[in-house]
């Protein structure tokens, strides 16, 4: 089976990879709080430079990575265009500004400095959480995010779910795969070009038999294979992947919290003690 | 005096889901440190007994017990599971399922992961785990890249910390090409001289009796028909009689009326006493034979073809003709390139290079759909297969997806039921029948296409010696009645000595033999390359001072007569 996917299943040696999973989901939660509570291109701007220099030491491979930049920066744009069309106002509200417009098109439609302003903050926030949401899943294995939820005291049934998931969901795509294709050799058609999309779904359907009993059938073994060996046991259970912190990983957790911290009282400071829409806005005139 | 370790005592068991007692009054004391091979059909109660002992039952499979069983001195009834799993370590028979984790090293760790111990304590003990098994140069291997036969090996590794005494193998041989089979019965053999007990539980006696067995136990519906040594089993008729397979090495002996039975060692053969025997070697002539190789037409020529996928040659010039009738074995280790080929021919996927010609066409040209009206494919689980809720609805799928007549439709799957024996069972749900039945519902859903060629990949996995000989007769009567042409993807080289005319025999994505059976089977050099075992035939012929040739061609011109 091929691993198509940009998922790590070995661990790779770079410093952020050496960094334990609890320290890397920790690491992950604060930064995706730290972007969702900022609309603020002083804030923003910082981490989507840093997450880039950390993603080049990651080693990724590029081609796949350039290729999914490529493809939620076009989505996010049309996204934008969408938020444009419905309202070319927008960006108007968030800025305390007279509007300046650069470019009319007709009595409703035309762009105004302000809306520029306010799309392209929306777009660099939704970049960087892409890149920090990127960099964590090429830094973890599936096995480090178990240890690292569990770690963060979540129920490690839960995290055994997570790893089983990423254990199996190869094997029975690979059955889904195996299915198809006997069924295409008994007549099946499947053909995209030559049938419609509700006949196509109605004849996905008939994997979906077969696929589960197969998959009950795993599911089974595997329930056994966990019993045998004693899973269930304790309310504890260690973690072979989890490896003891380093002085590194008791600097970035608590990197992590004073992050969170900053984010809260930056939220706090900025919304609810003085509340207001409006967002940083240099050119104000 | 022995201390026991595993003691049945008028020990019953039904599964709450069925009427009858699937163990019937057990009465059976082992020993520390015996190796026990648990022999018996499918049905015959045989898991059942394993799951006793594991205390599966009745953790997981609820039922009703009778009788008393002590394992480790803990009637099973009161232990829980995981105390039991402290002394008794389970290797199941799916090696990939039971594989949990996502690197070998987590799965061998994952029973130290549960019992919460530290990873400093959990390191040496993989370590140690790992080169009892050979597998620790793969410790960060992922179960993707690994075969069979090492994902067995890190299960076995997953049970085998220190406090463990007791192991037990389900059909440990199950999915195992012939050389991966006999690497596990050696490295059973070297585990049970740390004085672990061993229970091996399989239908295959004649590949696990190549390393000695302490004690055999032969259970027949839910109860021990046998218990006693390896030698005093083969004395006995036993074996035919609960439908198990003896040892080649002794059907051939007899075929060619050499009695046996009061005769020394003869559960080894090559210590079998035969001295005494003048001009051994006339006993196995063959006939002359007839070339009945009347000039068939080809049917299928595969011509320099090759694959590759994600720029790694999975089949590389590969070339070969089939001809209309023939029985043709694909044999190799896994990822030689066997399965892709079948594939290939099916049109599943397409060739990089070369050509595939079904009666003179270019399957190239033909859909997936066209080329299933010609060719047929088996899958090896049949559960993969089944789409419909009743058996008839099942046959009738692929004519209906073909746009026969409701006449036409009728008159084939009445036709393939028949054939099949279904008949009989046609508005049967496919969920009431056993895994047998549907294999064979499975084949008669593709016979009904009336198919040219028939490939079956691995028929004989998952079934025990009369199911196996059973679906396998029957297909042979498909190929002498009905002409069918077919090809078996298979690691059971019984299967490819009993049932096939040629084999062709893959190797590192190349085809490195393509001859008569007989052949290849005594062909020391390709059986190497191809991870294939030699059967006892071969040893057989070796110690009588026959070419190996004429004893299995012997063999096979007069199996039939058995």
């Amino acid at each position: 089976m091929k691993n198509q996917f940009i998922i790590n299943l070995v661990p790779q040696d770079t410093f952020l990879h050496r960094l334990t999973g609890k320290t890397k989901v920790l690491l992950f939660i604060a930064f995706i709080f730290y972007t969702l509570i900022s609309f603020d291109l002083r804030l923003l701007l910082p981490l989507f430079m840093i997450s880039f220099f950390v993603l080049r030491s990651l080693k990724p491979n590029w081609k796949i990575v350039i290729g999914l930049f490529s493809f939620i920066f076009f989505m996010n744009f049309i996204n934008l265009l969408i938020y444009w069309l419905v309202d070319p106002n927008i960006g108007n509200y968030y800025t305390n500004s007279n509007v300046t417009i650069l470019f009319t098109f007709n009595s409703h439609y035309y762009i105004s400095l302000q809306t520029i302003w306010y799309l392209t903050i929306r777009h660099l926030k939704l970049m960087t959480s892409f890149m920090v949401s990127l960099v964590f899943i090429l830094s973890i294995t599936p096995s480090e995010l178990a240890a690292g939820l569990y770690g963060l005291k979540v129920p490690y049934k839960i995290c055994t779910v997570v790893s089983l998931a990423f254990r199996y969901i190869p094997d029975i795509s690979n059955d889904f795969e195996n299915i198809k294709i006997s069924l295409q050799a008994r007549g099946l058609e499947m053909d995209k070009r030559r049938l419609n999309i509700i006949k196509r779904l109605k004849d996905n359907l008939f994997i979906l038999l077969p696929l589960i009993v197969s998959s009950f059938d795993r599911i089974g073994t595997i329930a056994n294979a966990l019993d045998l060996r004693a899973y269930g046991l304790l309310k504890k259970r260690t973690y072979y992947c989890e490896h003891e912190p380093s002085k590194f990983d008791y600097i970035f957790r608590n990197v992590s919290y004073i992050v969170i911290l900053f984010s809260i009282t930056w939220i706090v400071s900025r919304f609810i003690w003085v509340p207001s829409t409006r967002m940083w806005y240099p050119f104000e005139s | 005096m022995q201390k026991p370790v595993i003691v049945f005592d008028q020990f019953s068991f039904r599964y709450d889901s069925q009427q009858e007692n699937t163990l019937n009054n057990i009465n059976l004391t082992i020993y520390e440190g015996q190796k026990v091979l648990i022999l018996g059909q499918s049905g015959s109660g045989k898991s059942t007994l394993i799951h006793c002992i594991n205390g599966l039952i009745p953790f997981s499979y609820p039922g009703t017990i009778t009788g008393s069983c002590r394992v480790a001195g803990m009637e099973t009834t009161h232990a829980s599971i995981f105390s039991l799993s402290q002394e008794v370590g389970t290797v199941l028979q799916d090696s990939d399922a039971q594989f949990v984790a996502l690197s070998v090293e987590e799965d061998v760790a994952f029973a130290l992961e549960n019992q919460a111990i530290s990873r400093d304590l959990m390191i040496p003990k993989v370590k140690q785990a790992t080169d009892k098994v050979g597998m620790t140069d793969f410790l960060k291997q992922v179960p993707f890249n690994l075969s069979g036969g090492q994902k067995q090996k890190v299960s076995m590794a997953g049970v085998l910390h220190e406090n463990v005494n007791i192991l037990l193998f389900d059909e440990p041989l199950a999915s195992l090409d012939p050389l991966s089979g006999y690497q596990t019965i050696d490295l059973i053999d070297q585990i049970h001289r740390d004085n672990k007990t061993i229970l091996i539980v399989e239908h295959r006696l004649e590949e696990v009796m190549v390393k000695s067995i302490d004690r055999v136990i032969v259970m027949h519906n839910g109860g021990i028909t046998f218990d006693g040594s390896l030698e005093a089993l083969l004395r006995k008729n036993i074996l035919s009689q609960v439908g198990l397979r003896e040892p080649l090495y002794l059907q051939a002996l007899r075929l060619a009326r050499i009695d046996y039975y009061h005769r020394n060692n003869i559960h080894n053969v090559n210590e079998i006493n035969l001295e005494d025997i003048k001009d051994l070697a006339s006993h196995f002539k063959i006939k002359d034979k007839q070339t009945n190789d009347k000039e068939r037409d080809t049917l299928l020529e595969v011509n320099h073809v090759s694959f590759a996928y994600d720029k790694q040659n999975v089949i590389n010039d590969v070339c070969f003709d089939i001809k209309r009738g023939e029985r043709i074995a694909f044999i190799g280790k896994n990822g030689a390139g066997k399965s892709t080929m079948a594939k290939l021919i099916c049109g599943f996927v397409r060739p990089n290079q070369g050509e595939i010609r079904l009666n003179k066409m270019n399957i190239l040209a033909m859909s997936i759909r066209e080329i299933g009206e010609k060719i047929g494919f088996v899958m090896q689980n049949p559960n993969q297969m089944l789409v419909k809720h009743l058996i008839r609805d099942e046959i009738s799928f692929a004519l209906i997806q073909h746009r026969f007549t409701i006449d036409e439709i009728e008159a084939r799957v009445t036709e393939a039921l028949k054939i099949c024996d279904l008949y009989s069972m046609r508005n049967w749900p496919v969920s009431a029948v056993s895994y047998g039945q549907r294999k064979r519902i499975t084949v008669a859903a593709i016979l009904a296409l009336k198919p040219d060629i028939l490939i079956l990949d691995e028929p004989s996995s998952g079934q025990d010696y009369t199911h196996y000989s059973e679906i396998m007769d029957f297909l042979d009567a498909l190929n002498k009645e009905h002409g069918v042409t077919f090809i078996f993807i298979t690691h059971d080289m019984h299967l490819a000595i009993e049932y096939t005319d040629r084999a062709i025999v893959f190797s590192d994505s190349r085809i490195i033999a393509d001859d008569y059976i007989h052949q290849i089977m005594s062909n020391r050099d390709i059986i190497d390359k191809a991870n294939l075992k030699q059967t006892s035939l071969y040893d057989l012929a070796h110690k009588i001072g026959v070419s190996p040739q004429s004893v299995i061609q012997y063999f096979i011109e007069n199996r039939r007569s058995i």
